[in-house]
């Protein structure tokens, strides 16, 4: 992770707050997004994860805080936003009868200093549909020509929203090498998705978003981090286990049932000193588990509630 | 400049690989052309001779404005594709520009196919006063189609936009006299086909043939609608 200067900081929001009637979409937003980084917006569909892009890309204004990109107001300075900002929204589709090249040459007038259409269509595979009409491209072709458009402007900051939601496995895996490749040529990108896996593999850091709060910033590892409490320990034991006996090890700090389960939880120590312990009485712990903290459970830490159950 | 030539090319060759819009929009008053002239009309009633072939621009146009048009804008609003298009530096007006072109350039092309098949298959004459039937027809052609953008501005998809655009073409027929031509228009209602787009139009072309300057009612009408059309359009017109 490179130092983190204010002059890095080319996106930030400050306390960001919008609703549509009397419904909050995004409460209290708050996150700044550094030069360079994949920066991941995470959370559950509801979230108001779009509505705080489109508020970064000029598309809403906020009813209270402040956005800026490269410390221009989005709302305000369309014409330099617009130019720096290529954005890939859901549910915007393309006209029908458009070929993929035609669209490309389009989109590339838009803007005052465009990339190449036909460079872009070789770096993103699609040279071999070029012609044909974007209602005939798969569900993975036109991401990726919606990428391309986001790309022609040569912007400084991609947003891309739900980029890989309704792609197999196999198109997935190549749309993510493809954002790391367009974040290695120096474009910053703001990702926003709801799968888990996608945000731990491409993001440098994320926010998680959950009903219109920030609820956490960091890396992916850090996330896991901060959620684990130390070791869990599963386990069953044949005979009588007093919890009293294991409280009183010092690597303990919590111990309860379920089922005919123990879960012990504690410091890094747990493991040996329970084992140890158990031993010494003889009891031998059956169907022993260690639990390895995930970002599903770092989710499930700091929103309160299990990432499925938030889904809307 | 680039923008709006760009958009102006990319546009029409979509508009040309609709078939089913293109079949309405030149077929229909074809057909129209075709069945009335071999039905025949001596010039009784008062119904002029010009009548058939403006009717079968009027309507060919108003299709155009009224539906075509519309269609297309509203269902790039709905699809999300002026959404997309809002993310870049171009501004929303040289798309309407773009399409006015390209749909003044399909109403030329519906009146000369109009013109050339009434005179080459069925012996029609021509407009006797050139240069007033091409001022009239393209005055008549520049206010449908504003009307067409005003809806487009207002309606949110396309089908809203179907259904506002037949609300106003059928009515419009009703008043420019479709079904009632010349003197079988009552007398009562006649101010409204001096003012209405279509009435005012197929009109002052039928003016033009006989070799007259159009009336100047139905000339400031058209202008009129124009100009009203076109400044709600520019001003309501967004990209979501």
């Amino acid at each position: 992770m490179p130092e983190n200067r204010p002059e890095d900081d080319l996106v930030v929001v400050n306390h960001l707050r919008k609703s549509y009637g009397t419904t909050v979409a995004v409460e209290d937003v708050s996150l700044t997004v550094r030069a360079g980084e994949i920066f991941g917006i995470l959370g559950p569909n509801g979230a108001g994860k779009t509505t705080t892009v489109e508020s970064i890309a000029g598309l809403r204004t906020p009813d209270a805080g402040t956005v800026r990109v490269a410390g221009l107001d989005p709302r305000k300075r369309r014409t330099e936003i617009t130019s720096l900002v290529g954005v890939q929204l859901q549910a915007s589709e393309l006209p029908e009868r458009i070929k993929a090249h035609e669209a490309l040459e389009l989109y590339a007038s838009f803007y005052p200093n465009p990339a190449d259409p036909a460079e872009l269509l070789e770096r993103l595979g699609l040279t071999k549909v070029r012609n044909t009409a974007f209602a005939k491209l798969s569900g993975g072709q036109k991401q990726r020509l919606s990428i391309a458009l986001a790309l022609v402007g040569n912007p400084k900051i991609a947003i891309l929203d739900e980029l890989t939601t309704g792609l197999d496995p196999q198109a997935r895996r190549g749309t993510w090498e493809l954002v790391k490749q367009i974040r290695d040529s120096g474009v910053t990108i703001i990702l926003v998705t709801h799968f888990m896996e996608e945000a731990e593999y491409l993001c440098d850091r994320l926010a998680i978003i959950d009903a219109g709060r920030v609820v956490a910033l960091d890396t992916p590892a850090g996330l896991v981090e901060a959620a684990s409490s130390g070791q869990r320990i599963t386990f069953r034991v044949a005979g009588e286990l007093d919890d009293a006996i294991l409280k009183g090890l010092p690597a303990v700090t919590s111990v309860h049932h379920d089922g005919d389960r123990v879960v012990v939880t504690g410091n890094d120590d747990l493991l040996v000193a329970v084992v140890t312990e158990l031993a010494g009485r003889g009891l031998a712990p059956v169907d022993l588990h260690t639990e390895q903290t995930t970002l599903d459970d770092a989710f499930l830490a700091l929103a309160g509630r299990n990432f499925e159950g938030a889904e809307r | 400049m680039s923008q709006t030539l760009t958009l102006t090319r990319i546009e029409t060759k979509l508009f040309v690989r609709e078939w089913s819009g293109l079949f309405f929009v030149f077929a229909l008053p074809l057909g129209l052309l075709t069945i009335f002239s071999l039905l025949g009309n001596d010039g009784s009633d008062g119904i002029p001779v010009s009548f058939l072939p403006t009717m079968a621009i009027g309507i060919g146009v108003g299709i155009l404005g009224l539906a075509s048009l519309p269609m297309i804008l509203a269902g790039y609003r709905e699809k999300g594709v002026l959404r997309r298009m809002s993310t870049t530096p171009v501004r929303p007006v040289k798309l309407l520009i773009a399409q006015l072109l390209l749909h003044v350039a399909a109403a030329v092309a519906v009146i000369l196919l109009i013109l050339f098949v009434g005179k080459v298959a069925f012996g029609a004459a021509l407009p006797g006063s050139p240069l007033m039937f091409t001022l009239a027809a393209l005055l008549y052609c520049v206010s449908q189609l504003s009307i067409g953008l005003l809806i487009a501005g207002l309606v949110s998809t396309a089908k809203g936009a179907s259904v506002v655009g037949n609300i106003l073409f059928f009515p419009s027929m009703f008043f420019a006299g479709v079904w009632t031509p010349g003197d079988v228009m009552p007398e009562s209602l006649r101010w409204l086909r001096d003012i209405t787009p279509m009435g005012a139009g197929m009109s002052s072309m039928q003016d033009a043939w006989a070799g007259n300057w159009p009336g100047t009612v139905h000339l400031v009408a058209m202008v009129a609608v124009t100009a009203a059309c076109l400044a709600l359009a520019a001003r309501y017109f967004r990209w979501e």
